[in-house]
């Protein structure tokens, strides 16, 4: 965070309403998103509760599991919801467009959950359901493994910045918005939204407090609030159970739709905020380099799409030495092209950027626009340089190569000097690209005496870093034959996962 | 022990009963050592939770039936006939060679179950093993104190403690799962704040007897369900670095008796609860003594202080940075408010000599908002 949007938190902290934090939505919004509000069980690991999903406002629907301490509930829950995300992925599996192998999907899918926590749960179920076996004795139905992997797909997607296809959209309100609370409390839907968008007739404050009661606004999971499940949950599903042990069907009926009941009120709440969540969010104009990001997300999807097509195992539980490192390169160049490009697009990102020094704008004072230098291979090339003047605290130093929004594409510069003048900075700077082949820089790609211009650094080209085939891994990075690579690929003995101790 | 200042410390609890260190209060002091407050509350053993309830701000940590059932039917099952599982994980999982096992239940010594009791009872067998006498191998249970502040607190660690290979070690039971040898780092880390203060507290029993820190391991071992199974495995947490704070945070931290003393004479924090433990205390009375004491709130005490919510609101009003949380108050070293952030950026405040720099930046970045906000770019 740069001083620029802690001053943003001040002002929302000041004026008691969100301000803006961007000009732009920097992720795309799919016009078919599938929402999916994930509810868990307190207490255990992956036992999920119920689950609201769908793709449009009024056609959600509700999956509950009415004891998740059953395994047998648990993921016939599984295959519930599995069917419906993988119906959903497919639909997606249609239209390519380009050459053979090159070929890409057109369109990609784009799940949208409330919250972290909801990324967070659909990791846990994907690492469930992924490896489990559909024959034998605890089988289950074709679709849970299939579910699995594309969950574990999509989880890992959302870790690489500036991606679409998994988004939890506290997230994307809190990076066009800033509010004056903290980056925690952010992380409450209700919170945020009492701060971008107070219901009808509340004000900020009214609605921050209601956001945190439970009663008003049920959290937005994947836990259910403990008064909830104390009050309300724990003697619902002791009903359930009862009526189940007696194998009374008509109070079986009435018990589980009881607690579907509960549960809807429980999740509705959450449900239409996630819509108005995202029709705000429509309202934002989208950043024109959104497109490029997703051209990359149908690349990803396309590609996995295929690997299941073609039958492929599903993901490890680790990675290898190998994987991990590319996967670690592959996280700190979409990082670094991420800023880059919201810097570029964004006139408040790249504020952001100046007020750290980390970029400048200012007006140019000085050209020399026929300079011109001879290469090595004795060719002249136009070298033009050009003095701006900024108030900006300038930390980048001489030899930094620019780009700039400010002019044509293709243009680029590099920084010759950095001098202070007065309260200002000069900043002498050699054009270097996007000027055309010949001797004289085609008109308008130097920029002229008394224009305002925009530099920011260029991430560059980097070459794809290569790593050693998976059999040449140093014997420092493998494991060994009884190591956990070996274990991890073999499914775990299903019959292990037990769910004893039923109270 | 300093008996005017435990005086005071009653005084400042009253009628109610006292209450002693627990996860939370630990998990607390490690997270925000500086808080007088918190400090002031728990050294004397008052209910957090019932008086930020009755000052208006009612702490959101209930803890939900199924998570409860969960934990206490995992640690039922580790600890069944005489640590069974237990000692299964740590043979198969953790490699150890443990000889024979002997089992000691710490609970409560022939059907006494007072604190002090028991501390004496959980002494006398400690020291006895950590002589090399006596069969003892798991201690279920054991009491122990810990000092806080110049201040002795009971802890009554839900844990066993092992001894293999002539040292001592903390045994952490905990329900969430480790999936694939990972597990949540946040709890994990609450998990091994635990296990500190009992390392600590038990260096602290067996340097009174003249016996060496190094019996006690810095090694935790973490028994917790193996990814959704109900099965444990187990782990080893090296516990070093975080021993190492806490020992330096309760070595830092101002002395109780300090701190006692810059409260003003007849503060109280005593609900007067009536016989149906209702307060009959004016809450206006109570949140007015809150008022005079110091505190240092951070969002993160959200996740485990029962007063946050009551700090967080005094934050508001003071219109403090602190409500903002550490990202953004780093961004302005040495302002505390709101208001001054605003003053100084539009110049309408005279930065002092330390933070002129500050104001520099503050203004141009306030210049280039304005600009933003003027073109009206963002919805």
């Amino acid at each position: 965070m740069s001083i620029l949007s802690a001053l943003a938190h001040v002002q929302a902290m000041e004026s008691m309403r969100a301000v803006p934090l961007t000009e732009y939505r920097h992720r795309r919004l799919s016009g078919r998103p599938l929402v999916i509000v994930p509810l868990a069980m307190a207490g255990e690991a992956g036992a999920p509760l119920a689950a609201m999903v769908g793709s449009s406002r009024r056609t959600g629907t509700l999956l509950v599991v009415p004891q998740p301490r059953n395994r047998d509930q648990r993921f016939a829950f599984a295959a519930g919801l599995g069917r419906i995300v993988v119906d959903y992925i497919d639909s997606f599996r249609h239209n390519r467009r380009g050459e053979d192998e090159r070929s890409l999907y057109t369109d990609a899918p784009q799940v949208l959950v409330p919250n972290p926590g909801g990324v967070k749960a659909l990791a846990d179920l994907g690492r469930m359901c992924r490896f489990r076996s559909t024959s034998g004795p605890h089988a289950v139905p074709d679709v849970v493994p299939e579910f699995g992997m594309w969950l574990t797909f999509l989880v890992d997607r959302a870790e690489q910045a500036g991606t679409s296809l998994l988004l939890p959209v506290t997230r994307m309100l809190a990076e066009h918005w800033a509010t004056g609370q903290s980056t925690l409390e952010d992380q409450n839907l209700a919170s945020l939204m009492a701060w971008i968008s107070p219901p009808a007739g509340l004000s900020v404050e009214q609605a921050m407090a209601e956001a945190e009661n439970p009663d008003v606004c049920p959290p937005a999971g994947p836990t259910t609030s403990p008064e909830f499940d104390n009050r309300d949950l724990a003697p619902a599903i002791r009903r359930f159970d009862t009526a189940r042990a007696l194998g009374d069907p008509r109070a079986l009926a009435t018990a589980e739709s009881d607690l579907r009941e509960l549960i809807a009120g429980q999740i509705q709440p959450t449900w239409r905020m996630v819509w108005e969540a995202i029709s705000l969010l429509r309202s934002v104009r989208e950043a024109p380099q959104t497109a490029r990001r997703f051209e990359r997300d149908c690349a990803a999807f396309t590609r996995y799409s295929d690997d299941r097509d073609a039958g492929g195992l599903p993901q490890r539980k680790r990675d290898t030495a190998i994987s991990a490192a590319r996967r670690l390169s592959r996280l700190e160049r979409a990082l670094a092209d991420f800023e880059s490009e919201t810097a570029f697009d964004d006139r408040f990102v790249r504020a952001d950027r100046r007020s750290a020094g980390e970029a400048f704008a200012g007006t140019v004072v000085e050209t020399e626009s026929g300079r011109t230098v001879t290469t090595a291979k004795n060719r002249r090339v136009p070298r033009p340089r050009v003095t701006v003047r900024t108030e900006d605290p300038v930390r980048l130093v001489a030899d930094t190569r620019l780009i700039s929004p400010s002019m044509p594409a293709g243009h680029k510069a590099v920084i010759v000097s950095v001098l202070p003048d007065g309260d200002a900075t000069l900043v002498v700077v050699e054009v270097t690209g996007g000027m055309g082949r010949s001797v004289a820089p085609k008109p308008g790609t130097v920029p002229e005496l008394g224009q305002s211009i925009d530099y920011l650094p260029d991430p560059g080209w980097r070459p794809e870093p290569r790593f050693p085939a998976s059999d040449h891994t140093p014997w420092t990075h493998s494991a060994g034959p009884d190591g956990p690579d070996i274990e991890s690929a073999v499914p775990e003995d299903a019959a292990a996962e037990e769910w004893g101790n039923d109270d | 022990m300093n008996a005017p200042v435990d005086e005071r410390l009653a005084a400042l609890r009253g009628s109610a009963k006292r209450l002693d260190y627990n996860a939370r209060s630990l998990a607390a002091l490690q997270n925000n050592p500086r808080c007088t407050l918190r400090a002031l509350l728990d050294a004397s053993g008052s209910d957090k939770a019932a008086i930020a309830a009755h000052a208006g701000h009612p702490s959101p940590f209930g803890q939900s039936v199924f998570a409860l059932a969960r934990g206490n039917a995992f640690e039922t099952m580790v600890k069944d006939n005489g640590c069974a599982e237990l000692v299964r994980v740590l043979r198969e999982t953790l490699q150890l060679t443990l000889p024979e096992v002997g089992y000691e239940d710490l609970n409560n010594v022939g059907g006494d179950g007072r604190a002090a009791v028991r501390h004496d009872r959980t002494a006398q067998v400690l020291l006895q093993a950590a002589r090399g006498d006596g069969d003892g191998t798991l201690f279920d249970h054991p009491m122990l104190r810990l000092r806080v502040g110049g201040h002795e607190a009971f802890l009554e660690p839900d844990l066993v403690a092992f001894r293999i290979d002539g040292r001592f070690h903390i045994v952490e039971i905990k329900s969430f799962p480790i999936l694939d040898g990972q597990a949540d780092p946040t709890q994990v880390r609450a998990a091994t704040t635990q296990a500190c203060a009992y390392i600590i507290a038990l260096r602290d029993l067996l340097a009174r007897a003249g016996i060496d820190g190094q019996a006690v391991s810095d090694t935790v071992v973490l028994v917790a369900p193996k990814d959704f199974t109900n099965r444990p495995t187990a782990a080893f947490v090296d516990a070093r670095k975080q021993v190492a704070a806490l020992s330096r945070q309760l070595s830092r931290i101002e002395r109780i008796g300090d701190l006692v003393d810059l409260v003003p004479e007849g503060l109280t924090f005593d609900l007067d609860l009536d016989e149906e433990q209702r307060p009959r205390r004016p809450a206006g009375e109570l949140t007015a003594s809150l008022d005079r004491v110091l505190v240092t709130y951070r969002p993160d005490c959200l996740n485990h202080c029962e007063m946050a919510f009551y700090c967080r609101s005094r934050a508001r009003a003071e219109a403090s940075l602190d409500v903002l949380g550490p990202v953004v108050r780093e961004q302005f070293g040495g302002i505390d408010t709101t208001t001054m952030v605003m003053g100084l950026a539009h110049g309408e405040l005279q930065p002092s000599e330390a933070q002129s720099e500050m104001a520099d930046a503050l203004r141009h970045a306030a210049r280039l908002r304005a600009e933003l906000e003027g073109l009206g770019g963002a919805a």
